[in-house]
C-alpha cells in the first residue's frame, strides 16, 4: 500500500533579498541525525513527463553543509492572549460575552474565556463542550452546563458568574434571535466548592492554556468579552449589555472595534489589560449589533465588534533558524532555494526552499525584469480546493485526482490555508501566509504559479535573454523606483492578485514609457491588501462577485488591513482591460487551443510581432498545459471595460470545448450558452497597444501560453513572438 | 432531475473508451455533471501515488487531517483510474452497478 513519505519542511523569513541582504531558514525535519544544504538557482522547476526537466545550477555559498535536523511543532488555530494572568483571580468574577458559534457540537471542549490551563488544572474557563452546551469549568472539578445547546450562527448573550467563598454558579445564555419552537434562553445555578480562581500566567480568549500553548480552539465569532470582579446573579447576569455603562468593578472590558487593523485588541475598561491576538483571526467582522445601515466598518467600527477565530488558522510558524545566508555580492539575480537532503530509513528525503535574489537595490542587471508575482503565489499557498470547494469537478471537468502534495496537506491539517479555501467551519479564509511551509510553491510542484513561472526562465535561459528577477513584495515597497530601472517587465503566467500600489505601479511604468509584456492571463483581478507592519500576509475578501472559492458575507466586503473594499478590480473601478488590454473571460483545465492571427497583426504596427511567423501559422497548437498555448485560464479585450481604442488584436484563439465556462461577472441571468461551444466571449485575445512616452503593451492573454516556449527545443512560433516582442521592447527606438 | 440508471449504458461505454475527451457528447456531459456535482469529501476520487505512473481510487476522510482511504487497486494508466472513479461514482449515486463492466 502507497505511504506518503515523511517530508523536510522549512521557510525563510524573507521572500527577495539583494547582495549583501541576510535570509533565515527555518527548517523541521521528522528524522533526527543530519540533513545537507546547499544553494541552487532555479532554471526549470517542471520535472513532468515531457518537460523541460528539473534544471538548477548549484551555487557555492558560506551555508553548504550538514546541519542537526529537528522537529519544530506547528501550532495552528488563532486565539487573543492578555499576558497578565493574576489580575483575572479575583474570588468573586463574572464572565460576559456575546458569541457566534460556527461548529457547537463539533465532539470537542471550545473555550470561550477563562485564564483556565489544562496541564495543571487549574484556574477557569467558560467554553462549549463537545455536544454544544454552553459550560463552565473550574480547576479539576466537574463543570456545569445548560441544557439547552447553542444554535450555530446566531448570535447569544452568555454570562457565567462564580463565587469561590460560597462556591456558588450561575450561567445564563440568551439567543437574540427568537424562534417560536426553539428556546430561547437557559440558565442554571450549581455549586462548586473548594473551587479557586487561581490558574495558569495567562487569561486567553477563544481557547485555553496548555502549559505555554493553547488548545481547545474556538471556532466562530466574540464581541464584546468582559471579565468582572463580582459575582452577580441570575437577574444581573441577564440585565449585562456589551459596555454598558454600570457601576461594576470590571476588571477588563474588551471592545473589538478598536484598531481593526492590527493584532493588538483593546481593554476599555480602564485596567489597561489589553491583549494580542495570535495566528490571526479574522477581523472587521459584523458584530452582534450589526443591523446592515452601514456595509464599511470605517465609518460604523461599533457595529464591527466581532473578530471571527478558527481553529486552522495560522500566520507565523514561529521556527527556530536553522541557518542563515548572507546573499554573497555579485550573486545573479533570479530564482534560488535552498536544497535540502537527509537519509532516512526509507530512503532519502527531501524538500527546495524557493526564495528571489533581485539586482542590488537602485539598479538593474538587465533591461529585462522578469516579475514574480508573489502576490498571487501567496493567494495559492498550501490550497486544498478538493476538499474545500463543493464544485470543483464541475469546475475542473475532472474527478478529483489528489497528487502527493494535496494528500500530505489532506491528512496533515496543520500548514493553513489559502484563500481559495474555507475553514473548518464553512467561512472563506481571508488571509495567507508566508511564514510557514508553502508545499505547493515549489519546485517539481503543480504545474501552476510558482512552477509555471519557471517554463518562463527556462525559456529566457535557453534564448540567452539577461534577465533580472523582481518580485510583488519589491514593487510593494518601491513602487515606480523599482520598475523604471528596466526598459521591459515580464509578468509571470497568472498575476492574479493585486494592491491598489502594486496596480498604480504597473500603471505609471507603462505611462513613462515602460514596456510591459503580460505572459499571462487572469491577471490583475482581485484586488489585496498586504499589511503595514506584519510581514509575510496578504488579505482578500471575495466580495460583490468573480469566479470565487467561497464568498464573503455581506457588510464583510472592507478589508481590515487597509480599510479598502475587496474584491475584483473591475468592480473597483479598474478593470484589467485598462491596464494590460484584456481581462478574464473564461477557464476550463481539459485542453488548451492554438491562436489564429487576424488583421490586426498584419498592420505595420505590429509586424515586429510576428517576423519570422507565417501568415496562416496556427500559434501555439502544442504544449505542455493542454497542448495548446491558449488555454486553462483566458483574457479577452473589451473597449467597453478599458480596452484602449487603438489596440491590436493581433491573433484570436476561440476553439474551445464545453468544459470552459464564461466568467460569472459578465453574465446578467444565468443562461445554458455561457461554454466554449456556445458562448462567443469564451475566447482569447492577443493584444498590442502602445502608451504614452514610447511605452507598450503585449498580452497573450493566456496562462498556457508559457507552457509552449519548450515545445521543440524552444524552435516554434510561440517562442519565436515571444522573442520578437522581448527583443523589441528592449530596443530603446520608438514604438 | 436527469436519472442515471441501466439505460445511460451506451454513454458509459462511451466514457470508458476515451476518459479523458474534451468533447464528450450533451448526454454524456448530463451523466458526468450528476456524477461530479457535490464536494468530493466522502466520495470515491482518484489519488495519484506515483507522478505519471500510478494511480488508486481514494476516499477523503470526513474531515481535514484524516487519512485518505487508498484502494487496493493500483492502475498504471490514469485513464484506467478513471473509468474505476466513474464507475464507483455511477454506484454512489444511482445506487445500482454501472451496467458496463
Amino acid at each position: 500500500m502507497s505511504k506518503l513519505p515523511k517530508r523536510l519542511l522549512g521557510y525563510t523569513d524573507k521572500v527577495s533579498v539583494a547582495p549583501g541582504d541576510k535570509i533565515d531558514f527555518k527548517i523541521s525535519s521528522p528524522l533526527s541525525g543530519k540533513y545537507d544544504a546547499r544553494i541552487i538557482r532555479l532554471i526549470c522547476g517542471d520535472d513532468s513527463e515531457g518537460g523541460p526537466g528539473l534544471k538548477v545550477d548549484p551555487v557555492k555559498t558560506s551555508i553548504d553543509g550538514s546541519y542537526t535536523a529537528r522537529w519544530q511543532p506547528i501550532h495552528h488555530g488563532s486565539y487573543a492572549v492578555i499576558d497578565n494572568g493574576g489580575a483575572f483571580a479575583a474570588k468573586a468574577i463574572t464572565l460576559d460575552v456575546m458569541i457566534w458559534p460556527t461548529l457547537p457540537a463539533d465532539g470537542r471542549d471550545q473555550a470561550l474565556l477563562g485564564n483556565f490551563d489544562a496541564a495543571t488544572q487549574s484556574g477557569y474557563v467558560l467554553y462549549i463542550d463537545g455536544s454544544g452546551h454552553l459550560s463552565f469549568r473550574i480547576g479539576a472539578a466537574a463543570p456545569v452546563r445548560l441544557s439547552t445547546t447553542l444554535l450555530s450562527r446566531h448570535w447569544h448573550h452568555v454570562a457565567v458568574s462564580f463565587d469561590s467563598a460560597s462556591g456558588k454558579v450561575v450561567m445564563h445564555q440568551h439567543r437574540l434571535m427568537d424562534y417560536p419552537r426553539v428556546q430561547r434562553s437557559d440558565t442554571v445555578e450549581a455549586t462548586i466548592s473548594g473551587a479557586k480562581t487561581t490558574g495558569g500566567s495567562r487569561f486567553l480568549i477563544a481557547a485555553w492554556s496548555d502549559k505555554e500553548n493553547a488548545a481547545a480552539h474556538y471556532n466562530g465569532k466574540i464581541d464584546s468579552p468582559r471579565v468582572i470582579g463580582a459575582a452577580l446573579g441570575v437577574a444581573a447576569l441577564a440585565a449585562l449589555r456589551p459596555h454598558d455603562a454600570r457601576k461594576l468593578p470590571v476588571i477588563a472590558d474588551w471592545d473589538f472595534s478598536r484598531d481593526m487593523s492590527g493584532i493588538d485588541i483593546r481593554d476599555i475598561s480602564g485596567q489597561g489589560h489589553d491583549g494580542r491576538l495570535v495566528n490571526l483571526p479574522t477581523r472587521a467582522m459584523k458584530g452582534w449589533n450589526w443591523d446592515a445601515t452601514e456595509m464599511n466598518w470605517r465609518h460604523k467600527p461599533e457595529h464591527y465588534g466581532a473578530i471571527h477565530f478558527h481553529d486552522d488558522d495560522l500566520y507565523d510558524c514561529g521556527w527556530e533558524t536553522d541557518f542563515t545566508l548572507t546573499v554573497p555580492a555579485g550573486l545573479k539575480s533570479g530564482i534560488y532555494c535552498a536544497e535540502l537532503r537527509q537519509k532516512g530509513p526509507d530512503g532519502e528525503i527531501d524538500d527546495m526552499i524557493p526564495f528571489y535574489v533581485r539586482p542590488p537595490r537602485g539598479t538593474a542587471n538587465a533591461p529585462v525584469a522578469l516579475l514574480i508575482p508573489t502576490a498571487s503565489y501567496l493567494a495559492y499557498s498550501n490550497h486544498q480546493m478538493a476538499s474545500s470547494w463543493s464544485f470543483d469537478e464541475l469546475s475542473s471537468g475532472k474527478f478529483v485526482t489528489l497528487s502527493a502534495g494535496d494528500r500530505y496537506l489532506e491528512e496533515n491539517h496543520s500548514f493553513g490555508l489559502s484563500t481559495y479555501d474555507s475553514h473548518n467551519d464553512g467561512s472563506g479564509v481571508c488571509y495567507s501566509s508566508r511564514l510557514r511551509p508553502v508545499l505547493n510553491m515549489r519546485p517539481r510542484a503543480e504545474l501552476w504559479q510558482f512552477n509555471a513561472d519557471t517554463h518562463i526562465t527556462d525559456w529566457l535561459e535557453a534564448r540567452g535573454i539577461a534577465y533580472d528577477v523582481i518580485t510583488d513584495d519589491d514593487m510593494e515597497a518601491e513602487g515606480l523606483d523599482l520598475l523604471k530601472n528596466y526598459r521591459c517587465v515580464v509578468t509571470g503566467t497568472h498575476p492574479e492578485y493585486y494592491t491598489t500600489k502594486m496596480m498604480q505601479t504597473v500603471r505609471d511604468f507603462t505611462n513613462e514609457g515602460g514596456r510591459l509584456i503580460y505572459l499571462g492571463a487572469n491577471g490583475f483581478y482581485w484586488r489585496v491588501a498586504y499589511h503595514e507592519t506584519l510581514p509575510g500576509v496578504l488579505e482578500h475578501r471575495r466580495a460583490e462577485d468573480g469566479m470565487r472559492g467561497w464568498i464573503s458575507e455581506d457588510g464583510e466586503y472592507y478589508m481590515n488591513f487597509s480599510g479598502e473594499l475587496g474584491g475584483l478590480w473591475r468592480r473597483n473601478g479598474q478593470p484589467p482591460q485598462g491596464l494590460v488590454g484584456t481581462g478574464f473571460a473564461a477557464q476550463g483545465f481539459d485542453i488548451s487551443s492554438w491562436y489564429d492571427r487576424t488583421a490586426d497583426s498584419f498592420d505595420p504596427r505590429a509586424a515586429f510581432i510576428f517576423e519570422g511567423v507565417g501568415k496562416d501559422e496556427k500559434i501555439g497548437d502544442f504544449g505542455l498545459i493542454g497542448g495548446g498555448a491558449a488555454g486553462w485560464e483566458i483574457d479577452r479585450a473589451d473597449e467597453l471595460l478599458g480596452t484602449p481604442p487603438h489596440t491590436l488584436i493581433v491573433a484570436v484563439a476561440s476553439e474551445f470545448p464545453s468544459s470552459y465556462h464564461w466568467v460569472k461577472e459578465e453574465f446578467n441571468h444565468t443562461h445554458s450558452a455561457i461554454d466554449g461551444e456556445n458562448c462567443p466571449m469564451v475566447r482569447c485575445d492577443m493584444t498590442f497597444f502602445e502608451t504614452p512616452k514610447g511605452g507598450a503593451v503585449f498580452s497573450t492573454s493566456s496562462i498556457s501560453w508559457a507552457g509552449s516556449l519548450f515545445h521543440n527545443n524552444y524552435e516554434n512560433n510561440v517562442s519565436r513572438i515571444t522573442e520578437n516582442v522581448i527583443r523589441r521592447f528592449i530596443d530603446p527606438k520608438p514604438l | 432531475m436527469f436519472k442515471i440508471d441501466s439505460s445511460c449504458a451506451d454513454l458509459a461505454a462511451a466514457y470508458k473508451k476515451n476518459p479523458l475527451d474534451a468533447y464528450p457528447s450533451p448526454a454524456l456531459q448530463k451523466v458526468l455533471q450528476r456524477l461530479r456535482w457535490g464536494n468530493a469529501r466522502g466520495r470515491t476520487i482518484v489519488v495519484c501515488t506515483m507522478p505519471a505512473r500510478e494511480w488508486r481510487l481514494g476516499k477523503m476522510g470526513e474531515r481535514r487531517g484524516m487519512p485518505v482511504e487508498l484502494g487496493g487497486q493500483a492502475y498504471n494508466r490514469y485513464e484506467d483510474a478513471l473509468w474505476a472513479c466513474f464507475r464507483a461514482r455511477w454506484r454512489e449515486v444511482s445506487g445500482e452497478d454501472c451496467p458496463v463492466e
